[in-house]
């Protein structure tokens, strides 16, 4: 039996940290966590791992709750049509209002990585290595980072998603069936922590930043919150690409929403040729 | 949709049989590759085939094979194998296959696949 305390200290500190709520009648969600953290960390009960976690406040066992909190789905090409506005719109728009210049993309939930990978690999498919560009892809969780950083996807993961033909042009086939991206496409990568609730954003840098299926786990504060960062990371005219469903309803974010090859994407203000 | 399942293994079919069932789809079997040339001269509008690599009599290369000779079969061809080396992979594809699952699969892997090659078709 978990005290009400210890699950009001775990409710609160997951939604500070990550911003995901648990409100009272969803306390039994917690249940699995706090038993993982009492195995981890080798405790009695409950308010044993309760007394460690708030007297120690040991950054490890911080960091261990959150991966553990964090949903890390992920897959290639989720939802392909963002893929095909990518190539087909965004950046050839990108590439006239910013000649010869290199585009900074940023994957600012990369989870284990899918995402950065299908963006490369979209980009060199379809203009070869002739779009000078750098990927930015982080998360909050860092065993979701240490998988993302290895670059290696079993047999599962390179079928979700992932053409077979794609597989075998930039896949190599690594011990036991498992898959790992090669460098032409790994490298192009850097991967590095970072929590969307971190008051320190980068402003005006980035091109085009994906942020997709996030904002479905804020409430409308939060949200309004990461999207107003979100929008001053972008340079005028960069693009933010949301997951399907997701919008800047309700959060008076100044982006205009445009539709292209079907995917619905916001654009920072500021240019005279903005699509919308 | 009518998918041909090409597999020796009865086990397989009858998992893989399930699976596709569940999503709606009609199943028909055939035990290796001469099998399914005779079960698509009576069944024309199958949709989709899915086709093991090692089987008796004719394998499932050797069926790509036969097929890119004799067009016996106007559908896409999903090959469904434990060989997960690049090679035969590439080796399938250049023979006419126009996916790859590589067993073990989940059924969201098998529809998705089936879908991405079928999408389009009339």
């Amino acid at each position: 039996m978990i005290e009400k305390h210890v699950y009001d200290f775990f409710a609160k500190f997951v939604f500070e940290k990550t911003g995901i709520f648990y409100p009272e009648k969803d306390y039994y969600r917690l249940d699995s966590r706090i038993n993982k953290l009492i195995t981890q960390y080798e405790c009695k009960d409950a308010n044993d791992v309760y007394t460690k976690f708030t007297t120690s406040r040991d950054a490890d066992m911080e960091q261990f709750l959150i991966n553990i909190c964090t949903n890390n789905e992920t897959y290639f090409f989720r939802d392909d049509k963002p893929f095909k506005a990518l190539v087909d719109d965004m950046i050839p728009s990108l590439q006239a209002e910013f000649p010869g210049k290199s585009l900074n993309f940023w994957s600012c939930a990369s989870s284990t990585g899918q995402e950065a990978v299908s963006v490369i690999i979209s980009i060199l498919e379809k203009f070869g290595n002739s779009v000078p560009f750098s990927f930015d892809a982080s998360d909050i969780s860092t065993d979701a980072l240490t998988k993302a950083k290895g670059g290696i996807y079993t047999n599962l993961d390179v079928q979700r998603g992932l053409p077979i033909t794609l597989l075998v042009k930039y896949f190599e086939s690594v011990n036991n069936g498992d898959w790992k991206a090669k460098p032409e496409v790994s490298s192009k990568v850097r991967f590095f922590e970072f929590n969307l609730f971190d008051k320190l954003f980068p402003t005006n840098k980035y091109h085009i930043i994906f942020c997709r299926n996030v904002l479905i786990y804020q409430n409308s504060e939060n949200k309004a919150q990461i999207l107003e960062k979100l929008a001053q990371a972008l340079v005028p005219g960069g693009f933010l690409v949301l997951g399907a469903g997701e919008s800047l309803i309700g959060t008076g974010v100044n982006l205009n929403q445009v539709t292209l090859s079907g995917s619905m994407v916001f654009q920072r203000p500021g240019l005279k040729s903005n699509v919308a | 949709m009518k998918v041909l399942l090409v597999d020796d293994s009865n086990s397989i079919a009858m998992v893989v049989g399930q699976m596709l069932k569940e999503v709606g789809h009609e199943v028909l079997r055939a035990k290796h590759g001469l099998d399914a040339v005779d079960i698509l001269k009576q069944h024309a509008d199958v949709d989709c085939i899915l086709l093991d690599w090692n089987m008796p009599e004719m394998d499932g290369l050797e069926f790509l094979q036969h097929n890119k000779e004799h067009n016996v079969a106007s559908c896409p061809i999903i090959m469904m194998t434990t060989e997960n080396k690049p090679e035969k992979i590439v080796l399938a594809l250049q023979n006419g296959a126009r996916e790859y699952i590589m067993k073990p699969f989940t059924q969201d892997i098998l529809v998705s696949k089936i879908n991405s090659v079928t999408e389009g078709a009339a």
